[in-house]
Order: C-alpha cells, then structure tokens, then sequence
C-alpha cells in the first residue's frame, strides 16, 4: 500500500483531531471537570473563610459543596455512562466505601490531633481528600490524579509561609490554578 | 521499517482506531457515544467495527444495562500495536 506524504499528513491530522476530541468528551481523563468544580468550591469557600465572619462562612461553604456535589455526581453518571472499565462495576461499592472509612479515619485523625485552629482543622481535611484523590488515582488512571501532589505541596506552603493569610492563598493559589489547570487540560490536552 | 495497515487505514477505521486508543487499556465506550463522536450512522459504523472485530483489532461486548440492551468496543493489545505501527509508518512517509 502506497500513499503520498500530504495523504499521510492527512492521517496523521485526523488521528489527533479524533484523539482530542476523545480526550475532551468522553475519555476518563475528563477529570479536567473534577478539578474545575472542586477549584471552584476551593476558591469561593476559603475566599468566605479569609473574610467573612466564621458563622458566614460555614454557610457558604455548605452551599458551595452541596452545589459540587451536585455538579460532580452529575459529571461522573455522564462519563460513567458511556465509558466503563473492568473496575467500574465491581469496585464501585468498594469504592464508595474507601471514602467513608477515609471520612472516618479523617474524624479520628482530628480528634486525636485537636487541631488548635481552623487553619490545622482545614489543612487536615484537605489532606485526607487529596490522598483519596491520589488513591483513585492508582486505581483508575496514573492520569486522573497526579496533580493531588502540587497541590498538596501548595497547600502545606501555605500552612507554614503564609499562615496568617492561609485561606486567602489556598483560595488564589491553590483553587485558582485547579480552575486553571482544568481549563488547560480542556482545551490544550 | 512499519508498513501501513490497509484495514486500518480507512478512514472511518482510522478514526475509530483513534477513539479506543485513546481509551485507558480495558476501558470500552458505548456504541452510541462513539456513534456520535465519529458523527457517523448506525449501519456505517456498525459495518466497520464488524471489519475492525474480525481483524482482532477490537472487541465487542454485548451486555444489558438497567435491562437495555448495549454495545461496548474496546480495542484489544492486538488492535493498539497494529495501530501505533500504522502511525509510526505514516510519520516515516512524511520524514522521507
């Protein structure tokens, strides 16, 4: 079989067209929409907890992860539904089960460590959610989770650096580039 | 030096081969998902998946999902070297 180099070049074309367009609609490297959602919740909750009074705070925080949930569990159906894997239907129990047993290591964690502030409280918390994160990602996909390690590398610089504007830079620097990173694996990947 | 692949290189094959390879290895997509990702009609892909599948390039899965009938294809080991070698003889005809 005998084509000329423009034929090739065609070929060549319409594979990468065809294989961004996977990527961007129904591969599970999707999670760019994951990143999006949970940069959004980061963002606006830490923002309310850098500068509204705590009680305030915890009530935007309820809205925007109630708000997430909604978006992420919608999200998953729709890529779950056209995508599955050999893991998808057997482990999604076990799956679901991890993360309460994490939730439950996470409470404990917390009340051995009394954290003394809700800086250490968050901290620990968005810990426990990250190594979750890096968990399915073993499982799934090395390419659904390897940005838990920047941002939990973020996070902890932020907590020893800049501790008295904590919330602030894991708003803008932690759930900014989580947006960002997002949008960029959507259009760029 | 790779040679081009004449079932694969159709180019609706090809850009079915495209799809599945871009899959995580196991991973199958729905009928109708690619269907609509190929922007091509049921008889049409359906014939070329039959070529596909005879090929050993990919595998068909017929299940039931909340009692409906589905279709899932995925491509197979065989299938994802058959394809990297097309590719890699297409970037040889460009580079000459």
């Amino acid at each position: 079989m005998n084509i000329s180099p423009s034929e090739a070049e065609e070929a060549l074309a319409a594979i990468q067209k065809m294989t961004r367009r996977t990527r961007h609609t129904i591969s599970s490297s999707g999670a760019y929409i994951f990143l999006i959602y949970t940069g959004m919740i980061w963002l606006v909750g830490f923002l309310a907890n850098q500068f509204l009074p705590g009680s305030q705070a915890v009530y935007v925080w309820a809205a925007v992860s109630l708000l997430g949930s909604a978006l992420s569990i919608s999200a998953g159906l729709r890529v779950s539904k056209h995508v599955q894997g050999p893991l998808t239907g057997m482990y999604g129990r076990r799956i679901g089960l991890f993360w309460v047993l994490l939730a439950l290591f996470c409470i404990g964690v917390i009340a051995v460590a009394q954290p003394i502030d809700g800086k250490q409280f968050t901290l620990i918390i968005i810990l426990f959610v990250l190594v979750g994160q890096a968990a399915m990602s073993l499982v799934f996909s090395f390419s659904y989770g390897w940005w838990t390690l920047p941002i939990g590398a973020l996070a902890l610089a932020g907590y020893f650096l800049m501790p008295a504007y904590f919330y602030l830079w894991m708003a803008v620097l932690v759930g900014g580039p989580m947006i960002l990173l997002g949008l960029i694996i959507h259009w760029k990947w | 030096m790779a040679e081009l692949n004449e079932i694969i290189h159709q180019s609706v094959r090809l850009r079915i081969m495209a799809a599945l390879t871009t899959l995580d290895t196991d991973n199958e997509v729905d009928f109708t998902a690619l269907r609509d990702l190929l922007e091509v009609t049921d008889g049409n892909l359906g014939a070329h998946l039959h070529k596909l599948e005879e090929a050993g390039y990919i595998a068909v899965t017929k299940t039931f999902v909340e009692r409906k009938p589905r279709t899932f294809v995925s491509a197979t080991s065989a299938g994802r070297r058959a394809f990297r070698a097309h590719v890699a003889a297409l970037e040889e005809i460009i580079k000459k």
